[in-house]
């Protein structure tokens, strides 16, 4: 019988599921934008943020733009990879729980 | 530890990613606005020319046009409670409208200036990059009315080519009303549909 695979810790929890999976979809976001799309709180997502980012899964830049603080958020090639690899052994693991 | 999983649970986790990809890809920009902007400006710029024949009336209505679009444009970003984030199809369709703009503000002073203007090559040639540029948009996002659109001006392109001068800018007029007016009409009653939608979801 084939090994089932191991979902990653990191991606797991929903709100940095959410948050990569929003990211996979546009170049770049706004920290302001990933907060209303979750509707998640400042801290959490901050926190939640840092973690997919110590991971290596999300390129943060710090900006200006017209005197105002800007933070945008990227997913990097690594993230993708691992998002990719989450999808995968989610649908083995619905396969074999079928 | 992944035998304890729910099952119900690894779905929703799926249904989750889909959900968010989708949500992040949506682009609920208003865009519609534009087309019908740009309609109203090539009706001046025709009547401008018809009435006055100053031969600098298209270069000035298209400049004012830019410039007033331009602006419209950042106001309406910088009014925003959020930056929408860029998709990499939203730029390449804002690439493919830009540098027709570009393309069209080259060209056409150019013919201009230089003798070889004439009415039926002008809305041809005008005719055949704004159906390249609807053409291109709607295979991006599989938008079947903007096809349709690209598809009116390419046979307003093809009935230039053959027409007099009158029927060609009776064809002319005839796909801006469609193509510009109409089908911004049309693209601001949908985005005014999502745009309530979005806020009974919020």
């Amino acid at each position: 019988m084939p090994e089932l695979p191991e979902l990653n810790p990191v991606i797991h929890g929903k709100l940095r599921l959410a948050l990569l999976s929003l990211l996979s979809g546009v170049e770049e976001a706004e920290f302001t934008w990933l907060r209303a799309k979750t509707g998640s709180t400042d801290g959490n997502l901050g926190a939640q943020l840092l973690k997919l980012e110590e991971a290596g899964y999300l390129a943060v830049e710090k900006k200006f733009v017209q005197r105002k603080p800007q933070t945008l958020y990227r997913m990097t090639d690594s993230g993708r990879q691992a998002l990719t690899e989450y999808v995968q052994a989610l649908k083995q693991l619905l396969g074999a729980a079928i | 530890m992944m035998a304890n999983i729910e099952e119900q649970e690894l779905k929703d986790r799926l249904s989750l990613i889909e959900n968010m990809i989708a949500e992040g890809r949506r682009t609920t920009g208003t865009w519609a606005w534009t087309f019908v902007f740009w309609g109203v400006a090539y009706y001046v710029a025709i009547l401008w020319t018809a009435f006055n024949h100053w031969p600098w009336a298209w270069l000035v209505t298209m400049m004012v046009a830019w410039v007033l679009c331009w602006a419209i444009i950042r106001r309406k970003v910088g009014s925003q409670p959020e930056r929408k984030p860029s998709t990499t199809v939203g730029r390449a369709i804002f690439s493919v409208w830009i540098a027709m703009g570009v393309s069209l503000s080259l060209l056409l002073p150019a013919l201009g200036f230089s003798g070889r203007f004439n009415q039926n090559i002008f809305v041809a040639v005008v005719a055949a990059m704004l159906g390249f540029a609807n053409g291109a948009s709607g295979m991006m996002i599989r938008w079947k009315a903007q096809i349709a659109t690209a598809i009116v001006w390419w046979v307003a392109t093809v009935a230039a080519c053959f027409g007099t001068e009158n029927q060609s800018i009776i064809v002319f007029l005839i796909a801006i009303f469609l193509c510009q007016i109409v089908f911004g009409v049309y693209g601001m009653i949908l985005e005014s549909r999502v745009r309530r939608q979005e806020a009974s979801h919020a």
